[in-house]
């Protein structure tokens, strides 16, 4: 299958089902629907999939206890997480059982802990256990707690290994993939739906509208009554991965009442790092991915609070991202998600509120929208299995043993020259991750499929090998390196014009 | 791992100019010698940095420092080393194992003696928690300054540089005569960094303002770099957010310190020194590590190659006897500490009684007319005044013949 | 009647020098040098203020070799004023590889008299891989 770049005729053809957003969740209904004898075509203004909250998460694989039974975040969450276990096992994609400790540190923490324990229960949480404090610090030592509920079903997930994955084999199983194009509008013209985009229009029969923190305003554009998006973002600090060596639990203080999400937290990742965070404040730019120099220092704070040998000195990086509330400020808490066809306009369907768990219930998000209401419209013909092309998420070389490693080399050489020093990623690993399906060139493109850039140094070794790389092996031109989009170069251009011709 | 036969006598990690000169002086002792360096040329850090100042000390003479390798490689390559470039370790164990890795092959080798000359890397924005968004145009000095000089690169056009070490006073310069734009170079401290001759002939000759007591509050642009917010800090490093101002730019250089590269040191179980980021080291510069010695900037940030490479030839010439068997450090070491005014001391241990030996230290403030005073418990060993001493410049003391009580505790402090 | 201050780079002492000096005629005159600890520190001080001179460091293109650029720098110092136009006649300079270290790139750049040395070696390229 060809990649899935833009189509010259783009503008002409009227696609069975457009996506806008490709996110987890626009990747996840990319990838269900690629089954099907469909013409799919996802969009995103983005130059790659997954920029906005699915690269900017704790990347947990939540086991459904913080969610009210019967509601359908507690539902698509057992789900999802089943599912998505499975679909990172079959593409490769990193994920884990860390499992969690919820810890109480107040008397009012402690009755939380017994609510907490029997909405576990109801949900069909297994294994769910109360412990006290010396049990806490067997299972993770330098952590203070009156006591905890352990989890042992919490999980990890590479968020955005998850979604590109997702994306890449959608895309080898024919979806097409608009990337850089922006959706204003959603409008229906007699019987097909027109998304006016910034380099003109595409037609569907169905639109999904899974466009995140950005949503609320697109929907109404065809919807004006749909409910409004309150932006919230979060901040993260990002510890070095000599840390995670040691914390491999997740902790989750029981989070204060009214915040806007589930507290600060210590996140182990799949790659090793350990994440604290998010922070939660309203604001209005929902798309405003900065961090700021009082939540940073509220979360080093926050962490002493229940780590009190918090390394600060072993902080290696901070991020930022948007939760897409239903909650307005003042309210704070969670609603449940929106998940709902237009009931003015058919064929029509958004995806708004989805906030955590919504990276765990993303499959189970796609196979509601597929098969509870596109399926209630229409009969969709499943593509025949040997038609379906599998891809793989490549296993990363400085996981594999040391004698494989050797026998890799050897079979393949560019294995031997290792560009990022900090997270071991190969000049091979490099070159295959510019041959992804997507045509992703940026250097952020290559930084989620590698990790290139992600260790202590940010880059300080591996950006000039990156340069060197490219500019020898590729020719490419100054201009040519972007760091996240077109609007973002890398150069100014020569420091002096060349002196070959 | 399993231990292998040795292969070498000594192998230097790291071919800058503490590597460099290690390996030339434990081959110049007769040792087999192996250097690993893992860019396609020897000189490290060195290749780009195209300013002159480097062999004042060494020889006497103001080079570029391509041209101060160059005398280091020369010596190498004549005292029969044996050089392995674009070949990178993977793994290292304290056993003295080391896994190379290079392109087509990856394979373990062992020595009788290794020393580590991996050099530093630099302190990143993300480490001093920098608020703001992380668009296109933010490097680190270091990073600016391979990209301009090796690359043929332009970072940007309008461009402010947080630190006035001296590598952010070079690339003030540098850029400017590259024909982009520097508006200011921002200290946090209320001193600068890097040498007075450099705030002279970088910023002063061209210029360009140098805030002391300020930092970057802020970086604005989603996408490349629109402008930083500038704030003055108070006592404690803290932006006051009164005093912010804006700068439009397309280009932050961040030059806010450099770490020791110990991954490899920390893997191998070496004991390191949490104000230096180096290793702990004897009079003789071997680590905790029998048989590992460690030099350069891998072992302390140093502002002067002359110095670096000097360590270098110490920690060679002794790799090389260790390799030949001689015994290398000291029954019952002295443990040496920074006393009051002092930021560290090296060698961290020395042996009771000795014929004279190096300490390099460094102050942590600014100071004028000090004595610096070496005490063995409450009695003074040895004192030296100086007229003028700056965090930003090491300092050396000789110490006499010295003959200590095993168990005593020596402390340096200024006076 | 101006006043300056400048540190000494002579020797580590670092001495403050403060010079006072003139608008003469003929260019900036120094009229007093103090703060220094020894006479080294008088001519500096002088020579800082009315001829100073720096070494120039830059990058020289080069056609055919394995890198793009080659470092070089003035063999002496050149007068403080000649700099811009020593930087604008050697971004006009295109070598061609190989170029080898301490070989001199120009003559009398700028007018100044002072040659320009490269401070690295640029092998050819081999003909496929030319940058």
């Amino acid at each position: 299958m060809a990649k899935g770049q833009r189509t010259a005729d783009g503008h002409q053809r009227v696609w069975d089902c457009l996506i806008v957003g490709a996110g987890i969740v626009g990747a996840s209904l990319a990838r269900r629907l690629s089954r099907f004898e469909l013409t799919v075509a996802v969009v995103d203004k983005a130059a790659d999939v997954g920029l906005g909250a699915s690269c900017r998460n704790s990347g947990v694989l939540h086991s459904g206890i913080n969610y009210r039974p019967g509601s359908l975040r507690a539902r698509l969450c057992m789900e999802g997480r089943d599912t998505l276990q499975a679909w990172c096992a079959t593409l490769g994609v990193p994920a884990a059982t860390p499992g969690k400790l919820i810890t109480a540190h107040t008397k009012r923490d402690l009755d939380a802990l017994d609510a907490l324990t029997a909405q576990g229960e109801a949900n069909g949480v297994p294994g769910v256990r109360r412990i006290d404090e010396e049990e806490v610090q067997s299972l993770q030592p330098g952590v203070r707690a009156l006591a905890a509920l352990h989890v042992p079903s919490a999980g990890i997930v590479s968020p955005y290994a998850a979604t590109i994955a997702l994306a890449e084999e959608a895309s080898l199983n024919g979806v097409a993939f608009f990337l850089q194009r922006t959706v204003h509008a959603i409008r229906e013209e007699s019987g097909t739906f027109v998304l006016d985009t910034d380099t003109g229009p595409l037609r569907g029969r169905w639109v999904i509208n899974a466009a995140g923190v950005a949503a609320a305003t697109l929907g109404q554009t065809a919807d004006p009554a749909l409910p409004e998006i309150y932006p919230c973002r979060g901040e993260y600090l990002v510890m070095d991965r000599e840390v995670g060596e040691a914390m491999r639990t997740l902790v989750y203080p029981v989070p204060p009442l009214k915040a806007g999400g589930l507290g600060v937290h210590l996140t182990p990742t799949t790659d090793g790092n350990v994440l604290v965070g998010p922070s939660a404040e309203y604001l209005d730019d929902g798309e405003d991915y900065a961090c700021t120099a009082d939540v940073l220092s509220r979360l080093v704070d926050q962490a002493r609070g229940f780590w009190p040998a918090f390394p600060r000195e072993k902080v290696i990086g901070t991020y930022a991202g948007t939760r897409a509330k239903l909650t307005p400020p003042g309210q704070g808490g969670f609603a449940d998600f929106f998940i709902e066809e237009s009931s003015r306009h058919p064929r029509l369907v958004h995806l708004l509120g989805l906030e955590s768990p919504a990276l765990t219930c993303a499959p189970a998000i796609a196979r509601t929208v597929v098969e509870e209401i596109m399926g209630a419209r229409e009969r969709i013909e499943r593509k025949p299995e040997d038609r379906l092309v599998p891809h793989a998420w490549p296993q990363r070389f400085d996981d594999l043993p040391e004698q494989e490693k050797q026998a890799q080399v050897a079979a393949h050489p560019d294995h031997g020259d290792i560009v990022c020093r900090c997270e071991g990623v190969t000049r091979h690993e490099v070159l295959a991750a510019l041959e992804n399906p997507l045509g992703v060139e940026t250097l952020v493109g290559l930084k989620y499929r590698t990790r290139v850039t992600m260790g202590r140094c940010h880059g300080g070794y591996c950006v000039p090998r990156l340069v060197e790389l490219l500019r020898n092996e590729r020719g490419w031109q100054p201009d040519r390196f972007h760091l996240k989009g077109p609007n973002s170069p890398l150069f100014a251009g020569f420091a002096k014009e060349p002196g070959d011709a | 791992m399993p231990s292998r036969p040795p292969e070498v006598d000594v192998a230097v990690i790291g071919g800058g100019p503490a590597g460099l000169a290690a390996a030339a002086a434990a081959a110049e002792e007769g040792a087999s010698v192996r250097l690993i360096e893992r860019s396609e040329d020897l000189g490290g850090i060195l290749n780009q940095c195209i300013h002159d100042g480097f062999g004042l000390h060494a020889f006497g003479e103001a080079l570029s420092g391509p041209e101060f390798a160059h005398r280091y490689i020369a010596r190498v390559l004549a005292a029969g080393v044996e050089v392995e470039t674009d070949t990178m370790v993977a793994q290292f164990d304290r056993s003295r194992e080391i896994v190379l890795t290079t392109r087509g092959t990856r394979q373990a080798m062992s020595a009788r003696a290794v020393v580590l000359a991996m050099g530093c890397r630099e302190r990143t924005p993300g480490m001093i928690l920098m608020p703001g968004q992380r668009p296109a145009g933010v490097y680190t000095a270091g990073v600016a300054q391979w990209l301009v000089n090796e690359a043929n690169l332009l970072v940007g056009r309008t461009a402010v540089i947080l630190g006035s070490g001296d590598v952010g006073l070079i690339m003030a310069r540098r850029l400017t005569w590259e024909g982009a734009r520097v508006l200011a170079v921002l200290e946090k401290l209320p001193y600068h960094s890097g040498l007075a001759r450099n705030v002279q002939q970088c910023l002063v000759d061209h210029g360009i303002p140098l805030y002391l007591s300020h930092t970057v509050s802020r970086i604005d642009g989603a996408d490349r770099v629109e402008r930083v917010a500038v704030a003055q800090v108070d006592e404690a490093g803290c932006p006051i957010p009164e005093s912010e101002f804006t700068l439009a730019c397309d280009t932050l250089l961040c030059s806010i310190g450099l770490i020791p590269e110990n991954e490899l040191s920390r893997q191998a179980g070496i004991a390191l020194d949490p104000i230096t980021g180096g290793a702990r080291v004897n009079e003789q510069l071997m680590t905790s590590a029998p048989g590992v010695f460690a030099c350069g900037n891998v072992l302390h940030i140093h502002d002067v190659a002359d110095w670096a490479a000097a360590e270098g030839e110490r920690a060679g010439r002794n790799a090389a006897r260790y390799a030949a068997g001689e015994p290398i450090g000291s029954e019952s070491p002295v443990a040496v500490r920074a006393g009051k005014g002092i930021r560290y001391v090296l060698p961290q241990l020395i042996p009771c009684s000795s014929d004279g030996l190096d300490l390099s230290l460094r102050v942590d403030r600014p100071a004028r007319g000090v004595r610096i005073a070496v005490r063995a418990d409450s009695r003074t060993v040895h004192d030296v005044s100086r007229t003028r001493v700056h965090p930003a410049e090491m300092v050396r003391i000789a110490l006499p013949r010295l003959t200590l009580s095993p168990g005593v505790s020596i402390e340096v402090s200024l006076q | 009647m101006s006043r300056s201050t400048l540190t000494c780079i002579l020797c580590p002492n670092g001495c403050e020098l403060e010079i006072d000096w003139t608008n003469a005629p003929g260019g900036p005159a120094v009229v007093k040098v103090s703060g220094n600890s020894c006479p080294k520190g008088t001519a500096y001080a002088t020579e800082e203020i009315t001829a100073p001179v720096r070494t120039v460091t830059t990058t020289v293109r080069v056609a055919g070799g394995i890198r793009p650029l080659v470092p070089v720098r003035t063999a002496v110092p050149v007068p403080l004023s000649s700099v811009t136009a020593c930087l604008k006649a050697l971004r006009a300079v295109v070598l061609t590889a190989p170029v080898r270290i301490g070989e001199r790139i120009a003559a009398d750049i700028a007018g100044t008299g002072v040659s320009v040395i490269a401070t690295r070696t640029v092998q050819r390229a081999a003909p496929s891989s030319k940058l």
